[in-house]
């Protein structure tokens, strides 16, 4: 893929599991092996998950250590076990489950609604040279705006809550998904769009046919990127235009001087994110893109 | 009967760099009857590709006409199918998600597309392959596949830019006898794009050798080796040496005063800058 990747995407964290060497020719039908040492084994997907893991467990070992020789006051920063007690507070309330529930339902909303909207725009717009001559300005000067800049805007439109949460994280996501979209199709060779048009595809049919599939290993990087935007503004948002969720808690947290419970906040949003991009878009990607062989520039 | 007429084709498009107005195809007429292998010839950078992309509709002509089954050209349409040097095949549909996809477009049931489906890719050779993805096949595979695809759509007239240019000699032979085995058995209508004399031979009824830019039809050449043909005794004719010479002369005698027109065949000829709009 050519198109542009942010330090967000966390690649680097799930490079072994999506650069792994395909095996070389799979048996007609898509029925998966299991048996043999293809990529799906379990043994295969431990050591994959292992080499996911290992960063994350040495940036642990790394914590425990440097708080330990420094001792810092409680209140600067926490050592892991006071965050994992916290962590178990904040479950035995019942608390991390509310706002845990609150984030990913706006968080739901939000993407689903900006995934509904962008991919045609940004589809359109990649196949239409008029359209994105007329949108490319705006859409260059909106992303300097998305997400977090709407925030007052938002309050003053939607009021203190939800609706407001959504929109940031719609906004947040809607600018990275359109211009990936656009530039996927923009990458379609002009031979397949032209054997599709030759074959009779109508001018409606061609988005699902070929623009949407053709442009798809672009519009997974959008959907990267574009979740990671809406998780910063979902946070953001929380934190000042609401009444639960974990930007809400991580800013009561900071409040009353809670440093352990504002850690334990972010752990989680981070191990959220983490997921998502390993159960649902990496998945996505191998379905797809990985499956089809559109990876390393191929047309 | 015509299946493909092409009248006063005449083709100037605006060079993007330097702004004038460049004649890229000055005046091309020729037809090609129904159940005819026909071949269109040229010094690099004549046009070729562009009369082949304006019969198939992506492209605009300037002057002049052409008419696919009594129905004047304009714009892509299924009556044309195209083979692409590039085999344009959909990355994300299956082997016979490939093929079918033409009947698919028509609205053809799916028990149906796909029976005619599995006969097209068993004519070509890749039975058993149905539920592979393409980047899975060879190129040799793909390109088969391609012809495939077309085929199945059964169009008035099946258009080749190429198509085997991007494909190693030995596969390449292979391809030019797996064409003309299914030309033989089928007598689709071809109009077939080639800068390579002895495909041209081997392949055609007749070989239309067109000039140098601004071009125009030069000869047109009766091919009348008896089918069914293959390389091994076609290399052996008199006769296929005989045509082979002639078009070749015509060829060399238009590109001595072309010097340094050595550019890439397909690239040169396909800078036509101007796409029908959305294609």
């Amino acid at each position: 893929m050519t198109t542009p990747r942010t330090e967000k995407q966390a690649t680097a964290a799930t490079a072994p599991s999506t650069g792994r060497p395909r095996p070389g020719g799979r048996p007609p039908g898509q029925q998966r092996k299991r048996k043999k040492g293809g990529s799906n084994t379990p043994a295969a997907r431990a050591v994959s998950a292992l080499w996911f893991l290992t960063p994350l467990a040495l940036l642990v070992v790394v914590w425990l250590v440097v708080v330990a020789i420094t001792d810092p006051p409680l209140r600067v920063f926490p050592q892991v076990g006071d965050v994992l007690s916290a962590l178990g507070d904040m479950w035995s309330s019942g608390e991390l489950f509310d706002h845990l529930g609150a984030s990913l339902r706006r968080m739901g909303i939000g993407a689903a609604i900006a995934i509904l909207t962008a991919l045609p725009f940004g589809i359109a717009l990649g196949s239409s040279a008029a359209l994105s001559a007329f949108f490319s300005p705006l859409l260059r000067f909106s992303v300097a705006l998305a997400g977090i800049a709407w925030i007052p805007v938002a309050t003053l439109w939607f009021g203190y809550g939800d609706k407001a949460v959504i929109f940031i994280v719609w906004n947040a996501m809607f600018f990275a998904i359109t211009y990936n979209a656009m530039l996927g199709v923009r990458q379609i060779p002009t031979q397949l769009l032209r054997a599709a048009r030759s074959m009779g595809t109508s001018r409606l049919r061609m988005f699902w046919e070929v623009l949407l599939p053709g442009a798809l290993p672009s519009v997974v990087t959008g959907l990267r990127v574009g979740l990671g935007y809406g998780w910063r503004g979902l946070v953001a948002a929380e934190i000042i235009a609401s009444n639960a969720g974990l930007g809400y808690a991580l800013f009561q947290a900071q409040k009353y001087f809670q440093t352990d419970v504002i850690i334990a906040s972010m752990v989680i949003i981070g191990v959220l994110w983490l997921l998502m991009d390993r159960l649902m878009l990496a998945p996505l990607e191998k379905r797809t893109v990985e499956r089809w062989g559109m990876t390393g520039g191929r047309g | 009967m015509t299946a493909l007429e092409i009248t006063g084709l005449q083709k100037n498009y605006v060079d993007s760099y330097s702004g004038e107005e460049v004649t890229a195809i000055g005046d091309v007429s020729f037809s090609v009857n129904e159940g005819e292998f026909v071949s269109v010839l040229g010094p690099s950078g004549c046009g070729k590709t562009t009369v082949l992309n304006i019969v198939a509709g992506f492209v605009n002509l300037t002057e002049g006409e052409v008419v696919v089954d009594g129905q004047a050209v304009s714009g892509p349409g299924p009556d044309r199918g195209v083979v692409f040097q590039s085999h344009a095949l959909f990355p994300w549909k299956t082997v016979l998600g490939n093929v079918v996809f033409g009947l698919r477009m028509k609205g053809v049931p799916r028990a149906e597309r796909d029976a005619k489906g599995k006969e097209f890719l068993e004519l070509v050779g890749l039975g058993g392959f149905e539920h592979k993805y393409p980047h899975e096949l060879s190129g040799g595979m793909q390109q088969r596949l391609g012809v495939a695809r077309v085929l199945a759509n059964e169009p008035a007239v099946m258009l080749m830019d190429e198509p085997f240019a991007s494909i190693d000699a030995q596969t390449r032979r292979k391809l030019q006898e797996d064409l003309t085995r299914i030309f033989e058995k089928r007598h689709p209508t071809v109009f077939f794009v080639t800068h390579d004399v002895d495909e041209a031979v081997f392949l055609s009824d007749r070989i239309v050798v067109l000039s140098k830019r601004p071009s125009r039809v030069r000869e047109i050449v009766t091919v009348d080796l008896p089918r069914p043909r293959e390389w091994r005794t076609a290399l052996e004719m008199p006769e296929f040496r005989e045509i082979a010479n002639r078009v070749n002369e015509l060829l060399v005698d238009d590109e001595g005063a072309a010097a340094g027109a050595d550019k890439d065949p397909g690239g040169a000829t396909d800078a036509d800058g101007t796409a029908v709009a959305g294609v």
